[in-house]
C-alpha cells in the first residue's frame, strides 16, 4: 500500500505558491521530507493529512482517495503536527483517552489498555497524571507521537518532531520512529539533515514548493559526490567567492571561514580541496541552487 | 521616545479594520437613534416638548450607552482596543525587542496607554458624531433647537471621557498583569451590576443619593441632578457639574487615576519574564513538582495491544456525548463562570429586596415576581455567558492549538459541533437551575412558602431553556462562520441586540422577523396561569429553533477543520463531504421552519389584519376625516341598558344580547342614529344591531366599526327608541399583537366599552398634534375648555348617556362566579352553566363592568352595607385590610361627604394583565398585582399600607365620580381623582397617624415633579388638568393635603359636602372645576385666598431653605434658636419655564428634637409664620435641646429641593442658587 501523490499544487490567497506540481510515490518505511523553513513541507503534510485542500492533483493511499474520502483516511492516519498545544488542566492520561475516543476506540477496556501501553511506550506513564500543558518539550513530542499511534495507523505523518529536543531525547525519538516505520508509511518532515540520514530509506528535498530531489540518501550523495570542494578563507572574502562560485555552505572555524562549493570540475587549482560529499552538502547544494 | 511609542500605537490602531468597524457601530447606532428621535423615519408620531439636540438629550443618549447589554458592547470594544496595548507585545513575543531598548518605563507605559486611550476616545466619539448627524435630519422641525457644539461636547467630556478612562485603565492594567482578558471582562460585569443594582434601589427615595454617588457611569447622578427638570429646562440648561454629579465624576475619576498610578508603579519590564500572575482561586494547585524525566529504553511497539476502531452511527452518538461532557467541564471549570454565577446570585438577592415596590412597600415574593423582576439581571448574565461561551467553545481547539490534532482524527464535524452545542445547552440548564434555587431561597428566606414550582419549571426549563438554546445555536453558528472570535461576539449581538433596537426604532414589529420572538404573550397570572398562549409560544419557538438549526447546518458546510482560511476551501474541506443524513436534516429543518412560518403568517396576516403603528395612525386619521361631520349631529341618549351576557371561559368567547333605550333629550327631533361597534377584525360578529323604528342604513363601515341609521320617522323630543343588539366574540387563531384579555379561562374582566356606543367618538381621534399635521388635520386641544358649555352637556365618563337604569343577566361556566354592578336577584344553574341576574336599584353612570372567575368570597358588613371580597384562592394576605379600609372609608365618607348610594361594596380580583383598581357602581375590580400580594409590614413604621390606601381611594370614587361627575372638560378629574386621593389620605391618616402621611406625600411630590418633566403637551394647573395622572393624582394629593392644613379639616369637608350636595346625580350641564374651586374659595378666609389661586389656578413652586441656624443654651435651661430662612416663590408656565414672584405667604416653621428615646423628630415648635420677605431671620426659645429646624418642614408646599427645607444644627446648609442678587435679611424676633 503506497501513498501516491500526483500533480498536487496549492497557491495561497496571498499568491504564495506553496506546492508546485508535486508527484511522489511513498512506500512503506520511513520517508524523509527535507527542506528549509517555508519550503512547503508543512503544506504538503497538511494536505496529506486532510487538513488542507490542494488546488489540483490527487492523493491516494491504497484504495483511499484522500481528497474525496477524508474520513476513510483519518481512520488510518496518525498525525503529529509541527505546532500543537493542549487543553489546559488536562492530564496526559485524560487527553490520550480523549483522542482514543476521537479515533473510535469504543471499547472501554481496550481503550484503557492501549492508552496505558502507549504512555509506557513513550515513557510518560510515570507522569501520566500531570497536566500535559505543563510538560517539557520532549515530553510533549512524545505525547504527540503517542496520540498519533492510537488505533494502529497505516500512515503516520510527523512534522518537525525533533525541533528543540536535546540529543538524548532526539535519539530516543528516532528509535521509536524507525520502529514505527517497519510496518507503516512514516513521513518525516524536517530541516535537520541528520534526521533523514539516520532514519530514512527514501527522501525528497523540497524547496519553494517543488521537489528538488527524490531518491535514497546514498543516491543523493552520489549526485554530488566529487563535486564538493572546500576552502578556508577570510571572512571578508566571502562575497567575492559567492559571486564566483556556487557556495553551498560556510561555517566559522578559528576566526576563518570554511566554505563548501559545488562545482562539477576540479577546483584544486584555485586552492580548493576535494571533500567526501555528505547528505548535508546535497541538501545545501539543492536549496541554494542558482 | 514617548511621541514615537504614542504615535506608533495610534498608527497601529488606524491600520486595523476593527477600529473602523467599532467606530461605525457607534456611529450607525446613534445615527439611527438621532434620526428616530427627530422623527425622520416614517413611524407613528407622538408629541414632545423637548428637543433632540439639547445638552440634556445628548447626555441621556451617551449615558444610555452604558445600560445593560450595550454596556457590555462598550466593554468588549474597549477591551479590544485598550486591554491588549501591552499584552500584545507579550502575545507576539515582541516584548524583548521593546524592553531591551533604552526606553524609560514611563515612556513605554504611558505611551502605550495614552495611545490606546486616544484611540478609544476617537472610536467612542462616533456616538456623538452619529447622534449629531442624526439630529441634523430634524432641521427645520420643532424637534431640534439651535445647534451648539458645546451641547454635544460637554456630555462627552463629563460622561464618556471619565467612563472610558475608568474602564480603560481597569482593562489595561488587569490585562497587563494577568495576561488574560477575562479578568477585565469580569470587572466590567461587576461595574454593570453596580449599575443595575443602583437603578433598582432608587425605588426607595432614601437611596437615591447613595445610588447616584456610587454608580460608576454617572447615569444615576445625571438622573438625580436633572430629575425635576421641566421640558423648558431640559432644552436650555447645561449639565450642572456640581453637587452629586460632580462628586460622582470626581470619585470615579479619582479611582481611575489611582488605579493608573498603582498599575504604573507595579509595572516592570521584567514582569513578562516571570510566569503570568494567575487568579487561581478554585483550581487545586498542580500537585506534583517538576519531575525529572525518567530515562528508559523504549519497549517494542509490537507489544502494543490490538484495538478495534468503531465508526458507526451509534459510536458517533457516544462520542458526541463524551465530547459534550468534556466541553461542559471545560466551560464550567473556569473562574469566569463561577464568579459570574456568584455575581448573578448576589444581584438576584439584592434586587429581590426591592421587588414590586409601590410607595416603597414591597410585594410578597410570589414566584412570578421572582421570575420577572429578580431573575431579570441573572437572565441577562446568562445571555452574556452564552455569547461568550459559544465563542470560547467553538474556538477552543484553535486557541489551544489542538485543531490539527483533532482535525486529523476520524471524528465527524457534526459530532464536534453538536457536542459543543449540547455542552452549552447543559450549561444553560445548570444556570437556570441556579436561578431556580436562588429564587426559592429568596422566597423561603422571606418566610414565603407558597412556592409555585410548576411556574418555575415552565418558565425556566420550559421556556427560558428552549429560548436560550435557540440563541445559543445562533451564536455557535455565527462563531463557526466568523473569521475570529471577537468579531463573532459582535455578529452574535446583531440579531440579539442591534437588529431589535433598529427594528424598534423603525416600528418593524412583525414577530416573524424579530429574532427568537415568542409570539403573542400573556404574563403569568396566579388566577389565569399561563393563559392560552403557551401553544402559540411553542409554535414560534419551533419556527426559530428550526431556522437556527438550519443555519447551524449551513455553518457546518464551512466548518473550520484544518488550516484553510477562505470559505471556498473550507467548503471543499468540510461541506462537500456530508452524506444523505445531513441533506435530509437540512430539508427537514427548512420545511419545519417554513411550515411554522407559513402557519404563523396565516394567523397573523390572513386570519387577523396586521397593522403597523403607522397604519393604525392612518386609520385614526381616516376615522376623523370621514366621520367628523357627525360630531355636531345630536344623538338620542341611553337611559336603560338591559343586557344578557354569556361568558364561555373555556372558549374565551362571549355571546351578548341586549338592548338600550335611547331617549331624545334634546329640543329638536332626531333622525340620525350613529353607532360604534366592535369589528370582525377583532373577532366580534354581530347578528343584530338595529333600532326598533323604521330606518335605512346610511353607512356601515366595518373597518372603523361605525353604522349610521336614518330613521324614517324622526324621534321627537322626549320620545325613546329601543336599540337591540346581539353579537358573539369568537377568538380565532392568534395575531401578531398580544391577545385581548377581556375573556380568559379564569379571570375575565371587561366593561361596556365592548358594547355598542352612540355618537361620534372624539376620543378616537389622533391626539398628537405632530401626527395630526402629518395627515393634514388641524391641531387639537387635549380637552375642551373648562367653561365649554357644549362639552359640559356630557360627563367625562360617558358621551352617550347621563344616569341610566341597568339590569343584566350574566352566565358563565359552572365553576365560576360572574359579577356585574347591581344586586343579585337570582342565581341558578341551567344546562351546566351558572346564571346570575343583577339589577341596579338606583341610577348609575353608563359605566359598568363584567367579571367572571373561580372566586372565593369573604363577607363582612358595615352597618347595613354588605362588604364582599371576591378573591383568588391563595391571595388571602390582605383581605382583612381591604375590609377594614372599606369600613373606615364608609365611616369617614358618610360622616363628612354624604350618604352612600348603594347597599353593598364588592371588591373583585382580576388577573394582572392590568395593574389598577377601578370603581364601578358598588363594584370595584382590583388587580391581583396591586394590593392582593402587597406585603405590609406593620412593624416597619416607614411602610405604607398600600391595600388600605388603594381600597380607600376606590371607595371614595363612589362619591367622587359616581355621585358627582364633572363635564367632559378640563379639570373634571379634580373632582374625581384628586378628591379620591384626598379622601383616602384622610382615612389613612385616621388609621395610621399624621406621621405616616409624610412618606406618602413625599412620593406624591416626587411623582408630580418627575411627571411634569416628561409632559409632551402642556402642564396644566390643577384646576385645568387634562387627564394628566401626575397632576390629578400626585399634585392633587399634595395640594389637597396642604389645603386641609390651611383651612382645617372641618372647614374643608363642610365645603366639600356642600359642593357634593349641590352637584350629586345632576343632569347636564355637568359641573366643572371652576364651580368646585369657587366653593373652596368661599370657604377660605380672605387672608388665605391667595392659596386657592396658587394651588388650583396657577402652577406654583417654592424654594424654601435654611440659610443658617444656631442655638445657645440659656441660664434657665431653655434654648434660644436663631435661624435665617429663605423662601422663593415661582410661577411656571406650561413648559415649566418659571418666573420669580414676590413671596408673601404663610408657611410652617418648625424646630425639632430627636433626643428622646424613639430617635424620631419631635416638634418643639411648629407654627405658621408669614414670609413676606424672601429672607428672614427668626429667634425662638424652646424648652429642650433642638436638633434640626427649618421652613415648611413637612414639605406641604411644592418644592424641588425638599432636602434643604430643614437642616441640622451644627452644620452649614448648602448655599442656594439665587436668580438675582443676594437677598437682604429682615430680622424678626418672635417672643418667648
Amino acid at each position: 500500500m503506497d501513498l501516491i501523490i500526483e500533480n498536487v499544487s496549492k497557491t495561497y490567497s496571498n499568491g504564495l505558491k506553496a506546492l508546485n506540481n508535486i508527484n511522489l510515490t511513498i512506500p512503506k518505511g520511513m520517508f524523509g521530507l527535507l527542506g528549509p523553513n517555508g519550503a512547503g513541507k508543512s503544506s504538503l503534510m497538511r494536505t496529506i493529512a486532510s487538513l488542507q485542500e490542494p488546488d489540483q492533483g490527487t492523493i491516494r493511499l491504497g484504495d483511499i482517495n484522500i481528497l474525496e474520502q477524508k474520513d476513510e483516511l483519518r481512520k488510518v492516519l496518525g498525525y503529529l503536527p509541527q505546532d500543537f498545544g493542549f487543553y489546559p488542566k488536562v492530564s496526559a492520561l485524560e487527553l490520550l483517552n480523549h483522542f482514543a475516543i476521537l479515533k473510535g476506540i469504543a471499547n472501554k477496556k481496550e481503550r484503557s489498555e492501549i492508552v496505558n501501553a502507549l504512555l509506557q511506550q513513550t515513557n510518560l506513564f510515570e507522569v501520566r497524571k500531570r497536566y500535559v500543558s505543563e510538560y517539557s518539550g520532549g515530553m510533549r513530542q512524545r505525547f504527540g507521537i503517542a496520540q498519533a499511534l492510537l488505533g494502529d495507523p497505516k500512515l503516520v505523518i510527523v512534522d518537525e518532531p525533533t525541533a528543540g529536543l536535546d540529543p538524548l531525547e532526539r535519539n530516543r525519538f528516532h528509535n521509536l520512529l524507525s520502529e514505527i516505520g517497519e510496518n507503516t508509511i512514516v513521513i518525516l518532515s524536517t530541516h535537520i539533515v541528520d534526521d533523514v540520514k539516520n532514519l530514512c530509506r527514501q527522501m525528497v528535498v523540497m524547496n519553494k514548493g517543488t521537489i528538488q530531489f527524490n531518491g535514497t540518501p546514498s543516491q543523493a550523495i552520489d549526485t554530488v559526490n566529487g563535486h564538493i570542494w572546500k576552502k578556508t578563507i577570510a571572512k571578508e572574502e566571502l562575497p567575492d567567492y559567492k559571486k564566483a562560485y556556487h557556495v553551498i555552505s560556510s561555517h566559522v572555524s578559528e576566526g576563518n571561514l570554511n566554505i563548501h562549493v559545488h562545482h562539477t570540475e576540479s577546483l584544486e587549482n584555485e586552492g580548493f580541496m576535494a571533500v567526501q560529499a555528505s547528505l548535508e552538502d546535497v541538501y545545501f547544494s539543492t536549496i541554494t541552487k542558482k | 521616545m514617548f511621541k514615537e511609542i504614542y504615535f506608533f500605537e495610534l498608527r497601529q490602531g488606524f491600520k486595523k479594520p476593527a477600529t473602523y468597524i467599532y467606530f461605525s457601530i457607534y456611529f450607525g447606532l446613534s445615527l439611527v437613534v438621532g434620526m428616530a428621535i427627530v422623527g425622520y423615519f416614517n413611524t407613528a408620531t407622538t408629541d414632545t416638548n423637548t428637543i433632540a439636540n439639547s445638552t440634556y438629550a445628548v447626555s441621556e443618549m451617551l449615558v444610555g450607552f452604558n445600560d445593560s447589554i450595550l454596556g457590555l458592547v462598550n466593554s468588549v470594544i474597549l477591551v479590544a482596543i485598550m486591554a491588549t496595548a501591552i499584552q500584545k507585545d507579550y502575545e507576539y513575543n515582541t516584548h524583548p525587542l521593546f524592553f531591551t531598548k533604552p526606553i524609560k518605563k514611563s515612556t513605554y507605559f504611558f505611551g502605550r496607554f495614552l495611545g490606546a486611550f486616544t484611540l478609544a476616545l476617537l472610536v467612542f466619539f462616533g456616538q456623538v458624531i452619529g447622534y449629531f448627524t442624526g439630529t441634523l435630519f430634524g432641521l427645520g422641525t420643532d424637534l431640534v433647537g439651535p445647534f451648539h457644539a458645546w451641547s454635544f461636547l460637554s456630555p462627552f467630556l463629563v460622561f464618556t471621557v471619565p467612563n472610558l478612562l475608568l474602564l480603560g485603565i481597569i482593562f489595561f492594567s488587569l490585562t497587563t498583569f494577568t495576561r488574560n482578558t477575562l479578568t477585565a471582562y469580569l470587572l466590567c460585569i461587576i461595574l454593570l451590576i453596580i449599575r443595575i443594582v443602583s437603578d433598582t434601589i432608587t425605588a426607595d427615595l432614601d437611596n437615591k443619593t447613595m445610588a447616584a454617588l456610587l454608580e460608576p457611569f454617572g447615569a444615576n447622578a445625571l438622573q438625580l441632578a436633572t430629575q425635576y427638570w421641566t421640558p423648558s429646562e431640559q432644552n436650555s440648561l447645561a449639565i450642572p457639574l456640581s453637587g452629586i454629579l460632580l462628586y460622582n465624576r470626581l470619585l470615579w475619576l479619582a479611582i481611575a487615576i489611582a488605579i493608573t498610578a498603582i498599575s504604573y508603579r507595579k509595572f516592570h519590564f521584567s514582569q513578562f519574564l516571570a510566569p503570568a500572575f494567575k487568579i487561581n482561586w478554585f483550581s487545586k494547585k498542580s500537585a506534583e513538582g517538576e519531575q525529572t524525566a525518567i530515562v528508559s529504553p523504549f519497549d517494542s511497539l509490537a507489544r502494543l495491544p490490538k484495538v478495534t476502531q468503531v465508526f458507526s452511527w451509534k459510536q458517533g452518538i457516544s462520542q458526541c456525548l463524551y465530547l459534550a461532557k468534556f466541553e461542559f467541564k471545560k466551560l464550567i471549570g473556569t473562574t469566569f463562570f463561577i464568579v459570574l454565577c456568584a455575581l448573578g446570585i448576589v444581584m438576584m438577592v439584592i434586587i429581590s429586596q426591592f421587588m414590586g415596590s409601590m410607595y416603597d412597600t414591597e410585594t410578597y415574593p410570589v414566584t412570578y415576581q421572582i421570575l420577572e423582576v429578580a431573575s431579570g439581571g441573572f437572565l441577562f448574565f446568562i445571555l452574556i455567558i452564552l455569547v461568550f461561551f459559544a465563542g470560547n467553545s467553538i474556538w477552543r481547539e484553535r486557541e489551544n492549538r489542538l485543531d490539527e490534532l483533532v482535525g486529523a482524527s476520524p471524528v465527524s464535524n457534526v459530532v464536534l459541533f453538536f457536542s459543543k452545542y449540547l455542552a452549552l445547552i447543559f450549561v444553560l440548564f445548570i444556570l437556570l437551575s441556579l436561578v431556580l434555587l436562588t429564587g426559592v431561597g429568596v422566597q423561603l428566606s422571606q418566610g414565603f412558602t407558597q412556592i409555585n414550582l410548576t411556574e418555575y419549571m415552565v418558565e425556566l426549563y420550559g421556556k427560558s431553556w428552549l429560548s436560550m438554546s435557540i440563541t445559543a445555536g445562533l451564536c455557535m453558528a455565527v462563531q463557526v462562520l466568523s473569521p475570529n472570535k471577537y468579531l463573532g461576539f459582535f455578529i452574535s449581538l446583531v440579531p440579539i441586540l442591534f437588529i431589535n433596537i433598529l427594528f424598534g426604532l423603525l416600528e418593524w414589529n412583525d414577530k416573524l422577523y424579530i429574532f427568537n420572538s415568542s409570539g403573542p404573550r400573556l404574563p403569568y397570572s396566579d388566577m389565569n396561569g399561563f393563559g392560552h398562549t403557551l401553544p402559540v409560544y411553542y409554535l414560534y419557538k419551533a419556527y426559530w429553533l428550526n431556522i437556527v438549526l438550519f443555519l447551524m447546518l449551513v455553518s457546518l458546510l464551512f466548518f473550520p477543520r484544518g488550516k484553510e482560511k477562505n470559505y471556498k476551501a473550507k467548503y471543499r474541506l468540510s461541506g462537500k463531504h456530508y452524506g444523505i443524513g445531513y441533506k435530509v436534516a437540512m430539508l427537514a429543518t427548512w420545511t419545519i421552519a417554513f411550515s411554522c412560518g407559513a402557519y404563523i403568517y396565516y394567523n397573523t396576516h390572513v386570519l387577523h389584519v396586521f397593522r403597523t403603528a403607522l397604519e393604525i395612525e392612518q386609520l385614526q386619521a381616516d376615522y376623523e376625516k370621514t366621520f367628523k361631520p357627525y360630531e355636531r349631529i345630536r344623538q338620542a341618549r341611553i337611559t336603560h341598558a338591559l343586557i344578557d351576557v354569556d361568558i364561555y371561559p373555556d372558549k374565551r368567547s362571549l355571546a351578548t344580547k341586549g338592548y338600550y333605550f335611547l331617549k331624545n333629550k334634546h329640543e329638536v327631533p332626531l333622525d340620525t342614529l350613529y353607532i360604534n361597534y366592535q369589528t370582525e377584525e377583532d373577532s366580534y360578529y354581530f347578528s343584530e344591531l338595529a333600532p326598533d323604528r323604521a330606518h335605512t342604513v346610511l353607512q356601515n363601515d366595518s373597518i372603523q366599526g361605525v353604522k349610521i341609521f336614518v330613521l324614517r320617522e324622526k324621534l321627537q323630543p322626549g320620545d325613546s327608541l329601543k336599540l337591540s343588539f346581539a353579537f358573539r366574540l369568537e377568538p380565532n387563531g392568534f395575531s401578531n399583537n398580544n391577545p385581548s384579555t377581556d375573556v380568559v379561562h379564569n379571570g375575565s374582566f371587561f366593561n361596556n366599552m365592548l358594547l355598542p356606543s352612540i355618537g361620534y367618538e372624539s376620543r378616537a381621534e389622533l391626539s398628537a398634534n405632530s401626527a395630526r399635521k402629518k395627515y393634514g388635520l388641524p391641531p387639537k386641544e387635549r380637552m375642551a375648555k373648562v367653561d365649554d358649555m357644549e362639552a359640559r352637556m356630557n360627563n367625562y365618563l360617558s358621551k352617550d348617556a347621563d344616569w341610566i337604569r341597568f339590569e343584566t343577566k350574566v352566565s358563565t361556566s359552572v365553576d365560576q362566579i360572574a359579577i356585574a354592578p347591581g344586586y343579585l336577584q337570582k342565581e341558578w344553574e341551567e344546562n351546566g352553566r351558572r346564571y346570575f341576574h343583577y339589577t341596579m336599584d338606583s341610577p348609575i353612570l353608563n359605566f359598568y363592568s363584567y367579571l367572571s372567575a373561580n372566586y372565593e368570597v369573604k363577607k363582612d358588613k358595615w352597618k347595613d352595607v354588605d362588604i364582599e371580597v371576591y378573591y383568588h384562592k391563595g391571595h388571602e394576605y390582605n383581605l382583612e385590610r381591604m375590609i377594614k379600609s372599606v369600613q373606615h372609608s364608609l365611616d369617614y365618607y358618610t360622616a363628612n361627604f354624604g350618604p352612600y348610594q348603594h347597599r353593598q361594596v364588592r371588591i373583585i380580583e382580576f388577573p394582572r394583565y392590568a395593574s389598577f383598581a377601578q370603581s364601578f357602581p358598588n363594584t370595584i375590580p382590583y388587580s391581583e398585582s396591586i394590593g392582593f400580594i402587597t406585603k405590609v409590614d406593620d412593624s416597619d413604621k416607614s411602610k405604607i399600607d398600600v391595600p388600605f390606601y388603594v381600597t380607600a381611594h376606590e371607595v371614595a370614587h363612589q362619591w367622587w365620580g359616581h355621585q358627582v361627575v364633572g363635564g367632559n372638560v378640563q379639570g373634571s378629574v379634580l373632582m374625581s381623582e384628586s378628591m379620591s386621593q384626598y379622601s383616602a389620605l384622610m382615612v389613612m391618616e385616621k388609621e395610621y397617624g399624621r406621621d405616616k402621611m409624610k412618606k406618602f406625600l413625599r412620593y406624591e411630590m416626587d411623582n408630580y415633579l418627575k411627571g411634569r418633566t416628561s409632559e409632551g403637551k402642556k402642564e396644566m394647573p390643577l384646576m385645568l388638568v387634562e387627564n394628566q395622572a401626575y397632576i390629578h393624582y400626585n399634585k392633587g394629593s399634595v395640594v389637597m393635603y396642604a389645603l386641609r392644613d390651611y383651612l382645617g379639616e372641618d372647614t374643608l369637608n363642610k365645603a366639600l359636602r356642600n359642593y357634593l350636595q349641590k352637584t350629586a346625580f345632576q343632569e347636564p350641564p355637568y359641573t366643572n372645576s371652576i364651580e368646585f374651586v369657587n366653593t373652596l374659595r368661599e370657604a377660605t378666609p380672605d387672608s388665605l385666598k391667595y392659596i386657592i389661586k396658587d394651588m388650583f389656578e396657577d402652577i406654583t413652586l417654592y424654594e424654601n431653605y435654611v440659610k443658617d441656624l444656631s442655638y445657645t443654651k440659656r441660664q434657665d435651661g431653655k434654648y434660644v434658636v436663631n435661624m435665617t430662612l429663605g423662601s422663593q416663590k415661582f410661577k411656571a408656565d406650561s413648559l415649566g419655564k418659571q418666573v420669580r414672584v414676590p413671596v408673601n405667604d404663610y408657611i410652617d416653621i418648625g424646630i425639632f428634637s430627636n433626643k428622646d428615646s424613639s430617635g424620631e423628630d419631635i416638634p418643639l415648635l411648629l407654627q405658621k409664620i408669614k414670609m413676606d420677605e424672601p429672607l428672614k431671620a427668626f429667634t425662638f426659645t424652646v424648652d429642650r435641646e433642638p436638633t434640626s429646624a427649618g421652613l415648611d418642614p413637612y414639605n406641604k408646599l411644592i418644592d424641588r429641593n425638599p432636602d434643604n427645607n430643614t437642616w441640622k444644627f451644627g452644620s452649614t446648609p448648602p448655599p442656594v442658587r439665587l436668580d438675582d442678587k443676594e437677598e437682604t435679611t429682615v430680622t424678626i424676633k418672635v417672643g418667648e
